[in-house]
């Protein structure tokens, strides 16, 4: 079916997402009201101190919040509750998570979201989801959802988290730089060092035989529906250390269970889902 | 926002929170009268004078408290913590938030 669709003009933008044609006048703008163009960071979450908060910056009124210049959705803090302010339409929530304090407002609905969010106390650790809002300058979180803590490692898990994704978006990933000599390092073409480039990051934190097997797959050209033989990879992750049978099978089973690869005609057969 | 720094501390780095708002994650060895005499995640000594309204019901508590000295903290609030905290990683986390690369951009 796609393939069909590919060789009719009209359907090829459709993989740009937009829906509108990249070649027209008005290509860089959304099509459609109401139609946002959303980057994918405006979909994630991000775990956050209250100073990030505070320091965090936007363009304009409608602009997407950027912490450190990298932008950020929803975001996610762990603190003390301080206060619960009840009122007719909304629950102010005072949270002081050691960095500096931070309201978090939830929009009331019916009873049973009363219920839903009875269970927190004032003088305990709280988890709260939503977006960074303002108003009349104030800086606020919009709660799409909020818990008490009940693991009390989560808040310190919660701080190290933070560490952990605000080190990440200043630096790459972690033990980038060794990945990248390690793999360059095995005796492949420019071309399928290439082709395995925008996978390795993913790939970092599997063990060397499942990682040469996933690189030699996404090296040969996926051009027929039956896969790759067992037999090819095994003679192509050969030079890699602690390779045997046993070990290219367990490999093979492991990353069948993670869904990255799945048999196609037969059992020795693989494709790269 | 800045009157409502609490940095969360251990032991030896109470020295440098001197008259600062901090947060003491202890574990309470015992009480006398109204102050408790607390062990903090490196394990050192720390008396800490009770408010009069502190509830502190658990083994482990996040005292949140002033500075008096090195040694003494006065307790603003306390969170129970339960009986059970991994206070080698807590003093990790501690050290971690008081790293130069993360304190005052993070912390």
């Amino acid at each position: 079916m796609s393939q069909q669709f590919g060789s009719n003009p009209y359907y090829q933008n459709n993989n740009t997402g937009g829906g509108y044609l990249t070649g027209s006048p008005y290509g860089g703008s959304p099509s459609s009201p109401g139609q946002k163009t959303r980057s994918a960071a405006a979909q994630s979450l991000r775990p956050v101190k209250a100073k990030q908060l505070a320091a965090a910056t936007q363009a304009h009124a409608d602009a997407e919040w950027k912490i450190e210049d990298v932008e950020v959705g929803q975001v996610t803090i762990v603190g003390h509750l301080v206060t619960i302010q009840p009122q007719t339409t909304n629950s102010v929530y005072w949270l002081d998570d050691g960095t500096g304090r931070v309201e978090a407002r939830h929009w009331k609905g019916g009873d049973e979201d009363n219920d839903k969010w009875g269970d927190v106390s004032e003088g305990t650790f709280v988890r709260v989801t939503g977006t960074l809002k303002t108003f009349n300058g104030k800086r606020y979180i919009n709660a799409t959802h909020i818990r008490p803590v009940k693991e009390p490692m989560e808040t310190y898990f919660h701080d190290l988290e933070c560490v952990y994704v605000t080190h990440f978006f200043r630096h790459g990933p972690l033990g980038q730089g060794n990945e990248g000599a390690s793999s360059t390092g095995t005796n492949m073409s420019n071309y399928t060092t290439q082709a395995s480039t925008a996978h390795r990051e993913e790939w970092a934190h599997l063990n060397p035989v499942q990682r040469a097997i996933l690189e030699f797959m996404a090296s040969v050209p996926d051009d027929n529906d039956e896969g790759v033989h067992v037999g090819a990879i095994a003679r192509a992750v050969q030079g890699t250390a602690g390779v045997n049978d046993v070990s290219i099978s367990t490999a093979l089973d492991a990353l069948m269970d993670d869904g990255r690869i799945y048999t196609t005609t037969d059992e020795s057969h693989f494709r790269l889902s | 926002m800045a009157e409502h720094v609490s940095t969360r501390v251990n032991g030896k780095r109470l020295a440098e929170y001197v008259g600062r708002t901090v947060r003491l994650v202890c574990k309470v060895l015992q009480f006398k009268g109204d102050s408790a005499l607390v062990e903090t995640s490196d394990k050192m000594q720390v008396e800490v004078r009770l408010s009069k309204d502190a509830r502190v019901t658990d083994t482990y508590v996040e005292v949140v408290g002033k500075v008096n000295d090195a040694t003494t903290v006065t307790m603003m609030a306390c969170i129970n913590m339960g009986s059970d905290l991994d206070m080698e990683l807590v003093d990790f986390t501690i050290e971690t938030i008081n790293d130069p690369r993360f304190l005052g951009s993070i912390f």
